[in-house]
Protein backbone atom coordinates (compact mmCIF):
# COMPACT_ATOMS: atom_id res chain seq x y z
CA UNK A 1 0.00 0.00 0.00
CA UNK A 2 1.45 3.44 -0.78
CA UNK A 3 1.02 5.79 2.11
CA UNK A 4 -0.28 9.44 1.13
CA UNK A 5 2.84 11.09 1.29
CA UNK A 6 4.15 8.42 -1.58
CA UNK A 7 0.55 8.71 -3.54
CA UNK A 8 1.09 12.20 -3.61
CA UNK A 9 4.66 11.97 -4.26
CA UNK A 10 4.41 9.95 -7.30
CA UNK A 11 1.27 11.30 -8.36
CA UNK A 12 2.67 12.30 -11.60
CA UNK A 13 3.93 9.41 -12.19
CA UNK A 14 1.19 7.12 -11.63
CA UNK A 15 -0.87 9.35 -13.95
CA UNK A 16 0.63 6.78 -16.98
CA UNK A 17 -1.46 4.21 -18.01
CA UNK A 18 1.57 1.80 -17.98
CA UNK A 19 2.37 2.77 -14.33
CA UNK A 20 -0.72 3.81 -12.25
CA UNK A 21 -1.13 2.82 -8.73
CA UNK A 22 -0.18 -0.94 -8.82
CA UNK A 23 2.65 -0.46 -10.95
CA UNK A 24 3.97 2.39 -8.27
CA UNK A 25 3.02 -0.37 -5.56
CA UNK A 26 5.80 -2.89 -7.47
CA UNK A 27 8.04 -0.45 -7.63
CA UNK A 28 7.97 0.09 -4.10
CA UNK A 29 8.56 -3.99 -3.37
CA UNK A 30 11.49 -3.95 -5.87
CA UNK A 31 14.76 -4.45 -4.49
CA UNK A 32 17.85 -3.78 -7.15
CA UNK A 33 21.58 -4.10 -6.40
CA UNK A 34 23.25 -1.03 -7.74
CA UNK A 35 27.03 -2.15 -8.37
CA UNK A 36 29.31 1.39 -8.20
CA UNK A 37 28.22 4.41 -6.94
CA UNK A 38 30.68 6.52 -9.52
CA UNK A 39 29.33 8.51 -12.71
CA UNK A 40 26.61 5.80 -13.78
CA UNK A 41 25.53 4.84 -10.15
CA UNK A 42 24.63 8.52 -9.19
CA UNK A 43 22.44 8.70 -12.09
CA UNK A 44 21.04 5.59 -12.06
CA UNK A 45 20.57 5.90 -8.02
CA UNK A 46 19.23 8.99 -8.15
CA UNK A 47 16.53 8.64 -10.72
CA UNK A 48 15.37 5.31 -9.22
CA UNK A 49 15.12 6.78 -5.75
CA UNK A 50 12.86 9.28 -7.45
CA UNK A 51 10.76 6.92 -9.02
CA UNK A 52 10.16 4.93 -5.89
CA UNK A 53 12.25 1.84 -5.79
CA UNK A 54 11.54 0.42 -2.48
CA UNK A 55 14.80 -0.64 -1.73
CA UNK A 56 18.70 -0.17 -3.04
CA UNK A 57 21.76 -1.55 -1.97
CA UNK A 58 24.18 0.29 -3.62
CA UNK A 59 28.17 -1.14 -3.20
CA UNK A 60 31.31 0.95 -3.22
CA UNK A 61 34.27 0.68 -1.49
CA UNK A 62 36.15 4.44 -2.98
CA UNK A 63 36.05 7.72 -1.79
CA UNK A 64 35.17 10.84 -3.16
CA UNK A 65 38.26 12.89 -4.79
CA UNK A 66 37.92 15.94 -6.24
CA UNK A 67 38.59 14.97 -9.79
CA UNK A 68 35.12 12.79 -9.38
CA UNK A 69 32.83 15.71 -8.90
CA UNK A 70 32.34 16.40 -13.05
CA UNK A 71 29.80 13.74 -13.05
CA UNK A 72 29.08 11.66 -10.22
CA UNK A 73 26.37 14.05 -8.99
CA UNK A 74 25.86 12.22 -5.46
CA UNK A 75 29.05 13.83 -4.41
CA UNK A 76 29.72 17.22 -3.49
CA UNK A 77 32.91 19.49 -2.61
CA UNK A 78 32.16 19.01 1.20
CA UNK A 79 32.19 15.28 0.47
CA UNK A 80 35.92 15.11 -0.62
CA UNK A 81 37.74 12.18 1.25
CA UNK A 82 34.60 10.72 2.59
CA UNK A 83 33.44 7.33 1.48
CA UNK A 84 31.53 7.34 -1.75
CA UNK A 85 27.95 5.22 -0.03
CA UNK A 86 28.24 7.88 2.63
CA UNK A 87 28.17 10.29 0.85
CA UNK A 88 25.53 8.75 -1.22
CA UNK A 89 22.85 7.43 0.74
CA UNK A 90 22.83 10.81 2.78
CA UNK A 91 21.65 12.33 -0.86
CA UNK A 92 19.55 9.34 -1.66
CA UNK A 93 17.58 9.93 1.83
CA UNK A 94 17.12 13.60 1.60
CA UNK A 95 15.75 12.87 -2.38
CA UNK A 96 13.18 10.31 -1.02
CA UNK A 97 12.99 9.08 2.55
CA UNK A 98 10.43 6.27 1.71
CA UNK A 99 13.44 4.51 -0.13
CA UNK A 100 15.54 1.88 2.11
CA UNK A 101 19.07 2.56 1.29
CA UNK A 102 21.68 -0.13 1.99
CA UNK A 103 24.77 1.43 1.04
CA UNK A 104 27.39 -0.87 1.44
CA UNK A 105 31.38 0.73 1.43
CA UNK A 106 33.10 -2.93 0.37
CA UNK A 107 34.84 -4.16 -2.83
CA UNK A 108 32.91 -6.24 -4.45
CA UNK A 109 34.85 -9.27 -4.93
CA UNK A 110 34.03 -13.00 -6.27
CA UNK A 111 33.82 -14.16 -2.49
CA UNK A 112 31.48 -11.23 -1.57
CA UNK A 113 29.47 -10.78 -5.02
CA UNK A 114 26.76 -12.99 -4.45
CA UNK A 115 25.58 -11.96 -0.84
CA UNK A 116 25.72 -8.36 -2.40
CA UNK A 117 23.13 -9.58 -5.11
CA UNK A 118 20.83 -12.16 -2.06
CA UNK A 119 17.34 -11.18 -2.43
CA UNK A 120 17.77 -8.51 -4.98
CA UNK A 121 14.93 -8.40 -7.95
CA UNK A 122 18.22 -7.24 -10.43
CA UNK A 123 21.24 -5.78 -10.40
CA UNK A 124 22.93 -2.50 -12.17
CA UNK A 125 25.79 -2.84 -13.89
CA UNK A 126 27.41 0.95 -12.70
CA UNK A 127 30.96 -0.56 -12.73
CA UNK A 128 34.27 1.22 -14.13
CA UNK A 129 35.94 -2.03 -14.84
CA UNK A 130 35.57 -5.43 -17.15
CA UNK A 131 36.56 -7.94 -14.22
CA UNK A 132 33.91 -6.91 -12.35
CA UNK A 133 31.57 -6.68 -14.91
CA UNK A 134 31.73 -10.02 -15.45
CA UNK A 135 31.56 -11.09 -12.02
CA UNK A 136 28.06 -9.51 -11.77
CA UNK A 137 27.39 -10.45 -15.23
CA UNK A 138 27.77 -14.70 -13.78
CA UNK A 139 26.03 -14.23 -10.42
CA UNK A 140 22.92 -12.52 -12.68
CA UNK A 141 23.11 -15.88 -14.52
CA UNK A 142 23.35 -17.83 -11.20
CA UNK A 143 20.60 -16.37 -9.42
CA UNK A 144 18.81 -15.96 -12.70
CA UNK A 145 17.95 -11.87 -12.52
CA UNK A 146 18.44 -9.38 -14.71
CA UNK A 147 21.62 -7.02 -15.60
CA UNK A 148 21.37 -3.92 -16.63
CA UNK A 149 24.31 -3.07 -18.25
CA UNK A 150 26.32 0.43 -18.54
CA UNK A 151 29.43 1.69 -19.56
CA UNK A 152 31.02 5.39 -20.51
CA UNK A 153 33.84 6.74 -22.35
CA UNK A 154 34.20 10.35 -22.95
CA UNK A 155 31.54 11.64 -25.09
CA UNK A 156 30.44 7.58 -26.11
CA UNK A 157 27.70 5.35 -23.86
CA UNK A 158 26.75 2.18 -24.00
CA UNK A 159 23.80 0.43 -22.71
CA UNK A 160 22.13 -3.03 -22.84
CA UNK A 161 19.96 -5.22 -20.85
CA UNK A 162 21.03 -8.55 -20.03
CA UNK A 163 17.77 -11.29 -19.74
CA UNK A 164 20.16 -14.47 -18.58
CA UNK A 165 19.49 -17.24 -21.01
CA UNK A 166 17.52 -15.36 -22.61
CA UNK A 167 19.35 -12.50 -24.58
CA UNK A 168 23.13 -12.50 -25.34
CA UNK A 169 25.08 -11.97 -21.84
CA UNK A 170 27.55 -9.53 -21.05
CA UNK A 171 30.78 -12.46 -22.05
CA UNK A 172 28.86 -13.11 -25.68
CA UNK A 173 29.18 -9.40 -26.37
CA UNK A 174 32.60 -8.84 -24.48
CA UNK A 175 35.77 -9.81 -25.03
CA UNK A 176 38.26 -6.96 -23.73
CA UNK A 177 38.19 -3.30 -23.06
CA UNK A 178 40.22 -0.58 -24.03
CA UNK A 179 43.39 -0.76 -21.92
CA UNK A 180 43.87 1.96 -19.40
CA UNK A 181 43.14 2.58 -15.41
CA UNK A 182 41.54 6.83 -16.18
CA UNK A 183 39.51 7.21 -18.90
CA UNK A 184 38.17 10.52 -20.29
CA UNK A 185 34.21 11.56 -19.40
CA UNK A 186 32.06 14.21 -19.56
CA UNK A 187 28.88 14.20 -16.82
CA UNK A 188 26.59 14.43 -19.10
CA UNK A 189 27.32 11.14 -20.80
CA UNK A 190 26.74 9.12 -17.61
CA UNK A 191 23.94 11.14 -16.73
CA UNK A 192 22.14 10.24 -20.50
CA UNK A 193 23.38 6.21 -19.90
CA UNK A 194 22.28 6.46 -16.42
CA UNK A 195 19.38 7.22 -17.25
CA UNK A 196 18.58 4.79 -19.76
CA UNK A 197 19.33 2.05 -17.16
CA UNK A 198 17.66 3.67 -14.78
CA UNK A 199 14.37 3.17 -17.63
CA UNK A 200 15.26 -0.48 -18.38
CA UNK A 201 15.18 -1.31 -14.97
CA UNK A 202 11.26 0.60 -14.29
CA UNK A 203 9.68 -1.09 -17.59
CA UNK A 204 11.24 -4.49 -16.14
CA UNK A 205 10.14 -4.03 -13.23
CA UNK A 206 6.64 -3.28 -14.58
CA UNK A 207 7.03 -5.44 -17.60
CA UNK A 208 6.07 -2.94 -19.87
CA UNK A 209 7.79 -1.43 -23.13
CA UNK A 210 10.39 -3.01 -25.55
CA UNK A 211 13.27 -4.10 -22.96
CA UNK A 212 16.51 -3.30 -24.52
CA UNK A 213 17.27 -6.77 -25.32
CA UNK A 214 19.22 -8.27 -27.99
CA UNK A 215 20.71 -4.71 -29.13
CA UNK A 216 23.64 -2.84 -28.10
CA UNK A 217 22.57 0.82 -28.07
CA UNK A 218 25.84 3.09 -28.43
CA UNK A 219 25.10 6.94 -27.53
CA UNK A 220 27.79 9.37 -29.51
CA UNK A 221 27.19 12.84 -27.96
CA UNK A 222 29.40 14.75 -30.09
CA UNK A 223 27.56 13.47 -33.29
CA UNK A 224 24.33 13.37 -31.17
CA UNK A 225 23.30 9.57 -32.77
CA UNK A 226 22.22 6.70 -30.72
CA UNK A 227 22.99 3.68 -32.78
CA UNK A 228 21.56 0.19 -32.54
CA UNK A 229 23.75 -3.10 -32.83
CA UNK A 230 22.33 -6.15 -32.57
CA UNK A 231 23.45 -8.38 -30.43
CA UNK A 232 23.44 -12.54 -30.28
CA UNK A 233 23.77 -15.32 -27.86
CA UNK A 234 27.05 -17.14 -28.13
CA UNK A 235 26.45 -20.72 -27.66
CA UNK A 236 30.66 -21.05 -27.17
CA UNK A 237 29.57 -18.77 -24.32
CA UNK A 238 32.10 -19.06 -21.37
CA UNK A 239 29.60 -18.02 -18.87
CA UNK A 240 26.10 -18.62 -20.55
CA UNK A 241 26.75 -21.01 -23.68
CA UNK A 242 27.14 -25.09 -23.74
CA UNK A 243 30.34 -25.00 -21.86
CA UNK A 244 29.63 -22.54 -18.82
CA UNK A 245 32.90 -22.92 -16.67
CA UNK B 1 33.80 -3.71 -54.29
CA UNK B 2 32.36 -0.82 -52.29
CA UNK B 3 31.57 -0.99 -48.45
CA UNK B 4 31.46 1.98 -46.26
CA UNK B 5 33.68 2.04 -42.91
CA UNK B 6 31.99 3.95 -40.34
CA UNK B 7 35.02 5.10 -38.25
CA UNK B 8 35.03 5.30 -34.19
CA UNK B 9 35.15 9.16 -33.10
CA UNK B 10 38.29 8.74 -30.72
CA UNK B 11 40.18 7.14 -34.96
CA UNK B 12 39.03 10.19 -36.21
CA UNK B 13 41.87 11.64 -36.19
CA UNK B 14 43.57 8.70 -38.15
CA UNK B 15 41.70 9.36 -41.46
CA UNK B 16 41.79 12.71 -42.05
CA UNK B 17 38.45 13.37 -39.72
CA UNK B 18 36.56 11.40 -42.21
CA UNK B 19 33.60 9.73 -40.28
CA UNK B 20 33.03 6.99 -42.67
CA UNK B 21 35.73 5.39 -45.39
CA UNK B 22 35.12 3.91 -48.95
CA UNK B 23 36.76 0.85 -49.05
CA UNK B 24 37.23 -1.89 -51.35
CA UNK B 25 37.27 -5.94 -49.95
CA UNK B 26 35.08 -8.84 -49.94
CA UNK B 27 35.62 -9.98 -46.41
CA UNK B 28 35.97 -7.59 -43.27
CA UNK B 29 39.83 -8.55 -42.87
CA UNK B 30 40.31 -7.45 -46.73
CA UNK B 31 38.23 -4.36 -46.16
CA UNK B 32 40.50 -3.26 -42.77
CA UNK B 33 43.57 -3.91 -45.16
CA UNK B 34 42.36 -1.23 -47.61
CA UNK B 35 41.69 0.97 -45.25
CA UNK B 36 44.65 0.36 -43.34
CA UNK B 37 46.08 1.14 -46.88
CA UNK B 38 44.69 4.01 -47.01
CA UNK B 39 45.57 5.02 -43.47
CA UNK B 40 48.52 2.92 -41.99
CA UNK B 41 48.27 5.32 -38.73
CA UNK B 42 45.01 3.34 -37.99
CA UNK B 43 46.59 0.02 -38.05
CA UNK B 44 48.05 -0.30 -34.41
CA UNK B 45 44.47 0.97 -33.34
CA UNK B 46 42.85 -1.97 -34.85
CA UNK B 47 45.08 -5.31 -34.76
CA UNK B 48 48.04 -6.41 -32.43
CA UNK B 49 51.68 -6.93 -34.00
CA UNK B 50 50.80 -10.78 -35.31
CA UNK B 51 48.03 -9.17 -37.13
CA UNK B 52 45.25 -10.53 -34.63
CA UNK B 53 42.33 -7.99 -34.14
CA UNK B 54 42.15 -6.43 -30.92
CA UNK B 55 40.50 -7.74 -28.51
CA UNK B 56 38.21 -4.51 -27.90
CA UNK B 57 37.82 -3.75 -31.01
CA UNK B 58 34.14 -5.04 -32.17
CA UNK B 59 33.32 -4.59 -36.41
CA UNK B 60 29.63 -4.88 -36.87
CA UNK B 61 28.33 -5.75 -40.63
CA UNK B 62 25.35 -3.47 -41.01
CA UNK B 63 24.82 -3.28 -37.47
CA UNK B 64 25.19 -7.17 -36.85
CA UNK B 65 28.15 -8.56 -34.88
CA UNK B 66 31.01 -9.72 -36.99
CA UNK B 67 31.86 -12.09 -34.52
CA UNK B 68 33.02 -15.13 -34.41
CA UNK B 69 34.20 -14.78 -37.91
CA UNK B 70 35.34 -11.36 -37.37
CA UNK B 71 37.92 -11.22 -40.52
CA UNK B 72 36.36 -13.57 -42.45
CA UNK B 73 33.00 -12.81 -42.76
CA UNK B 74 32.01 -11.70 -46.24
CA UNK B 75 30.75 -8.50 -47.43
CA UNK B 76 29.11 -7.06 -49.99
CA UNK B 77 29.30 -3.98 -52.34
CA UNK B 78 26.80 -1.15 -49.90
CA UNK B 79 27.37 -2.68 -46.81
CA UNK B 80 28.37 -0.68 -44.01
CA UNK B 81 30.93 -1.56 -41.66
CA UNK B 82 31.01 0.21 -38.24
CA UNK B 83 34.40 0.07 -36.26
CA UNK B 84 33.64 0.21 -32.55
CA UNK B 85 35.75 0.06 -29.29
CA UNK B 86 34.15 -1.62 -26.16
CA UNK B 87 34.51 0.54 -23.15
CA UNK B 88 34.51 -0.21 -19.71
CA UNK B 89 34.25 3.30 -17.66
CA UNK B 90 31.57 3.90 -15.21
Amino acid sequence: MLTRDETERYSRQTMIVEIGKEGQEKLKKTRVFIAGAGGLGSSVAIYLTAAGIGNIRIVDHDTVELSNLNRQVLHWDRDIGNKKIVSAKGKLKRLNHNVKIDAIGERITENNISQFAANCDLIVDAMDNLPIRYLLNKVALEKNIPLFHGAVYGFEGRVMTIIPYKTACLRCVYRGVMPGDKFPVIGTTPAVIGSIQATEVIKYVLGIGELLTGRLLIYNGLDMQFTEFKTKKDPQCEHCGEKRL
Amino acid sequence: MSVGINIHQSLRHLTNGKAIVEVDGNTVGSCLNNLVQQFPGIKPKLFDEKGKLLNYVDIYVNLESSYPKELAMPVKDGDKLSVTLIIAGG
